[in-house]
C-alpha cells in the first residue's frame, strides 16, 4: 500500500516537473501581463508608467465616448459580416477539397496559400484591388467608382472581405481533417439504405465534422473580435470612414502606444476581454444544442 | 462541476493570451556589454546609407567599436523604442523626433547630452528641437529641413503656365491648378489632409500659429484663415478629395505624373530622385507659395523641424556612448549628411554640402530652395502635450474634410483638444 502511494507521489512530481515549463511561461508571458493590464486600467499611467491609481476613471471615461461605443460596434459588426460567411464557405471548400476531384493537392495548398502570406502583403494588394480611380475591382465593373476603402458603409465589409478570404484555407484545411475522420462505412450504410447526397451530408457529415466545425468557430470569433492588422493596413489615419472601421484592438493600439495612454488603452483591453468571454460563454452554452461528440 | 472548472480555464487562459498585449512587448535588442558593439536605431530607410558612412569614418579612428546601424519604420520605432526603454534595452544611440523629445525627456529618460556640442555651430531651429522643456539639451542636433513646393514642368509646358517662384501667392496656386486642370486633364494642387506636409505651412504664412504658451491657435483669425484656404482647396475639381488620398500618396500621384504640384520636405529630395528614374529631369522644385493678404507677418514661410542624436540616461556605457554622440556633433560628421545628400546639416554653414550633392550628381533641380526658405521658416511647433492632442487634432480636422463638422465648430473642437491637454500635462 505504502508502496504504491510513494510511487504516486513521484509520478505527480515527474508530472508537475513536466509540465512546469509551459505553466511557467503560462504564468510569467500571459497570466501576470493579464493581471497588470487589469491594474493598469485603474491608473493614469503613460508611456513611462508613473501610474496612480484613479479609481474607475478611465471607464468612466470609456463608456461616456461615442467613438468607444463605435469601436465597439465596429468589432461585433465585423464578427457578424466574417464567421458565418466564412465558416460557410470555408465548410463547402472543404467538402469540395474531400471529394474525388482531380488535382487535389494543388487546390488544397492554392486556398491555404493566404494563410502563409503576411498580412501587410495581403492588405497591400487589396488595397491596389479596392483603389476607387486605379483598382481592377471598379475596372472590371465597367469604370464604377465605388469607394470600397473609403466610403462609411463599405469600408469594413471590404476589410471583412480581405479577412474571409486570407481565413477560409486554414478554417478548410482544419474541417477538412475532421471530414476525413468521418468513417466511410457510415457514407456506405447510408448508400444502401438510398440516402442521396444532400442527405447524407445533413446527417452524416454535418453532425459528424461539428465538433471541429463547434473549434473553428471559437476560433475565428475570437480573431474577428480583435482584428487589428487588416483595419490598421488598409485604413489609413485620415480615412474619411475610419470612425465607422475601427475596431476595439484599432482604439487600444492607438491610445497605448501611439497617445502613450497606458490607463486607458488598458481598460479597453480589459472590455476586449468581457466581450470575448460572453461571447464563448454563449458559445459553449449553445454547443449542447448542436455539437455531436458521440456517434 | 469538473466541466465548469474546464471550461473556466480555457476562458482565463484564452484571456490572458489577449491581454498580453500590453503587458509584455519584449524587444529584440540585446544590450551591449563592454564589448565595444553599439546600436544605432534609426526609420528613414533611405537615411542608412548616410548614417553608415558616419558609423565608418568613426570605426577607422576607433577600430575597436563596432557600430550597428538598425532601420525600423517610423510606426513600430516608437513602440518598439518605447519598449525597449521600458525593459532597459533599448538601443545605445537613436535618433528622436521633434513630436516625441520633450515626453521622453522631460520624463527623464534621455542623457543630458548639453556638454558634448557648442550650441554656437547649430541653427537656432534646429536646436529649439533639441531640447526639453527646462532648456537644456537632450538630443546632439542631426540635420534641419524645410517644406518646398515640387512642381512637374511638363504639365506646366503643356498647360501653358509659368512655373512657380518667389512671386507666386496662393492665389497663383489656385488660378494656375485650375488652368493645368483644364488644359491637360490632370489634377493641379494636391492638397491633403497633413500637419507638417500639408496646413503648418499656410497657417504661418497667414501668421497664425498652432500652440503658443497659452494654448492653441486655432481658434485665432489667422490660423483659421489659412486652415479654411487650405481644407477648401479640395472643393476644387483639380484637386482630389480625402477619399482618394486615403489610397493614394500625393508622391505617388505625383511621380506617376497625374498631379501637377505637392509639398514635400527636403529629406525626401534624394529618395523622390532614386526613386521615380523615369521622372528624373521632368520636375523642379520651388520655394513656397506666399499668402497674399495675411492678417499677421509678410506672408512667407515654411516649417522647419530637426532630428537629433540622443540616448538614454542609464546606458550601460554611456561614456563610449556619448564619445560617439559627440563624434556625431563635429563637423566632419555632419558634413557627411550633406556630401551623401542624405539631409541638410544642423550644423551652420554646411547647407551648401546637401545642395552641391545634387549638382554633382548630374541631377538638375533646385535645391538651393528649399535652403533658401531657411531664413523664414518656423521651427516646428512643440509643447509636451503634443503626442496626446496630434491624433485627436487629425481626427477632428478629417470631420471638417467630410462635412461633419463646420469649419468654426471643428477648430473649436482642436482648440479645446490643445487647451486641455496642455493643462492636463503641466
Amino acid at each position: 500500500m505504502q508502496h504504491k502511494d510513494l510511487r504516486r507521489a513521484s509520478d505527480a512530481r515527474w508530472g508537475l516537473l513536466l509540465v512546469a515549463p509551459t505553466i511557467i511561461g503560462l504564468l510569467v508571458l500571459n497570466i501576470w501581463p493579464f493581471i497588470q493590464t487589469i491594474y493598469l486600467s485603474f491608473t493614469n499611467a503613460k508611456r513611462f508608467g508613473g501610474a496612480s491609481l484613479i479609481g474607475f476613471n478611465n471607464y468612466v471615461r470609456m463608456f461616456s465616448s461615442s467613438e468607444f461605443w463605435q469601436a465597439t460596434w465596429n468589432s461585433i459588426y465585423f464578427c457578424i459580416l466574417t464567421v458565418p460567411i466564412g465558416i460557410f464557405l470555408a465548410l463547402l471548400l472543404a467538402v469540395a477539397l474531400n471529394s474525388k476531384i482531380k488535382g487535389k493537392v494543388v487546390f488544397r495548398a492554392i486556398y491555404f496559400l493566404p494563410m502563409v502570406v503576411a498580412p501587410v502583403a495581403v492588405a497591400m494588394v487589396w488595397n491596389w484591388m479596392f483603389n476607387s480611380d486605379y483598382g481592377i475591382i471598379n475596372q472590371i465593373l465597367g469604370g464604377a467608382h465605388i469607394y470600397w476603402l473609403t466610403n462609411s458603409h463599405l469600408a469594413i465589409i471590404s476589410c471583412a472581405i480581405v479577412s474571409i478570404w486570407s481565413a477560409i484555407g486554414y478554417d478548410a484545411v482544419l474541417l477538412l481533417a475532421g471530414l476525413q475522420n468521418i468513417p466511410k462505412t457510415l457514407y456506405e450504410a447510408a448508400d444502401l439504405d438510398g440516402a442521396t447526397g444532400v442527405q447524407q451530408f445533413f446527417h452524416i457529415t454535418l453532425p459528424m465534422v461539428s465538433p471541429t466545425l463547434f473549434m473553428v468557430m471559437i476560433m475565428r470569433l475570437m480573431s474577428s473580435l480583435k482584428v487589428y492588422d487588416i483595419v490598421y493596413m488598409m485604413i489609413s489615419e485620415t480615412n474619411p470612414a475610419l470612425l465607422n472601421t475601427q475596431t476595439l484592438m484599432y482604439l487600444f493600439y492607438r491610445e497605448s502606444f501611439t497617445i502613450g495612454n497606458k490607463g486607458y488603452g488598458s481598460a479597453i483591453a480589459v472590455w476586449t476581454v468581457l466581450l470575448i468571454g460572453i461571447v464563448t460563454v454563449i458559445q459553449f452554452w449553445g454547443q449542447n444544442k448542436w455539437v455531436t461528440y458521440d456517434i | 462541476m469538473g466541466r465548469k472548472i474546464k471550461f473556466l480555464s480555457i476562458l482565463l487562459i484564452l484571456g490572458a493570451l489577449l491581454l498580453t498585449s500590453t503587458g509584455c512587448n519584449s524587444s529584440s535588442d540585446t544590450s551591449s556589454g563592454g564589448s565595444g558593439n553599439l546600436t544605432f536605431a534609426i526609420w528613414d530607410t533611405f537615411q542608412r546609407d548616410g548614417m553608415q558612412e558616419i558609423v565608418d569614418l568613426y570605426h577607422e579612428s576607433h577600430p575597436d567599436v563596432n557600430i550597428e546601424v538598425q532601420v525600423t519604420n517610423w510606426n513600430e520605432y516608437w513602440t518598439k523604442l518605447e519598449a525597449g526603454i521600458t525593459s532597459h534595452t533599448a538601443p545605445d544611440i537613436f535618433w528622436m523626433h521633434t513630436t516625441y523629445i520633450l515626453e521622453y525627456a522631460d520624463a527623464g529618460i534621455l542623457a543630458n547630452v548639453g556638454d558634448l556640442f557648442n550650441p554656437d555651430d547649430f541653427s537656432e531651429t534646429a536646436l529649439a528641437c533639441a531640447k526639453g522643456t527646462n532648456g537644456e539639451y537632450y538630443g546632439v542636433p542631426k540635420d534641419k529641413d524645410t517644406i518646398g513646393l515640387i512642381y512637374n514642368k511638363e504639365l506646366f509646358d503643356e498647360a501653358g503656365v509659368p512655373y512657380p517662384d518667389a512671386n507666386w501667392t496662393w492665389t497663383e496656386l489656385s488660378n494656375y491648378s485650375e488652368q493645368i486642370y483644364q488644359k491637360t486633364g490632370k489634377y493641379g494642387f494636391l492638397a491633403y489632409n497633413d500637419a507638417q506636409i500639408g496646413y503648418y505651412p499656410f497657417v504661418y504664412q497667414a501668421g497664425g500659429y498652432i500652440i503658443n504658451e497659452e494654448g492653441g491657435g486655432f481658434t485665432d483669425p489667422a490660423t483659421e484663415k489659412a486652415i479654411k484656404y487650405y481644407v477648401g482647396l479640395q472643393d476644387n475639381d483639380w484637386c482630389p478629395d480625402q477619399n482618394y488620398f486615403a489610397q493614394n500618396s500625393p508622391g505617388s500621384t505625383f511621380f506617376s505624373g497625374e498631379g501637377a504640384m505637392f509639398l514635400d520636405g527636403s529629406w525626401n529630395l534624394k529618395n523622390d530622385l532614386t526613386d521615380n528614374e523615369p521622372m528624373i529631369g521632368k520636375w523642379d522644385v520651388s520655394v513656397l507659395p506666399k499668402c497674399p493678404d495675411p492678417p499677421k507677418g509678410d506672408g512667407r514661410a515654411t516649417v522647419s523641424n530637426s532630428l537629433t542624436y540622443a540616448t538614454t540616461a542609464d546606458n550601460p556605457n554611456l561614456d563610449q556612448v556619448k564619445d560617439f554622440l559627440e563624434f556625431l556633433g563635429t563637423e566632419e560628421a555632419q558634413r557627411i549628411q550633406g556630401t551623401t545628400g542624405t539631409a541638410i546639416p544642423a550644423y551652420k554653414g554646411l547647407e551648401n554640402t546637401w545642395v552641391d550633392w545634387f549638382k554633382q550628381k548630374g541631377y538638375n533641380v533646385n535645391a538651393d530652395a528649399f535652403v533658401q526658405m531657411f531664413d523664414y521658416a518656423q521651427a516646428m511647433p512643440n509643447d509636451q502635450s503634443k503626442p496626446s492632442w496630434q491624433t485627436s487634432v487629425t481626427a477632428t480636422l478629417s470631420q471638417i474634410y467630410n462635412k461633419d463638422l463646420t469649419y468654426e465648430e471643428g477648430l473649436e473642437t482642436m482648440q479645446g483638444l490643445v487647451d486641455d491637454a496642455m493643462v492636463g500635462n503641466s
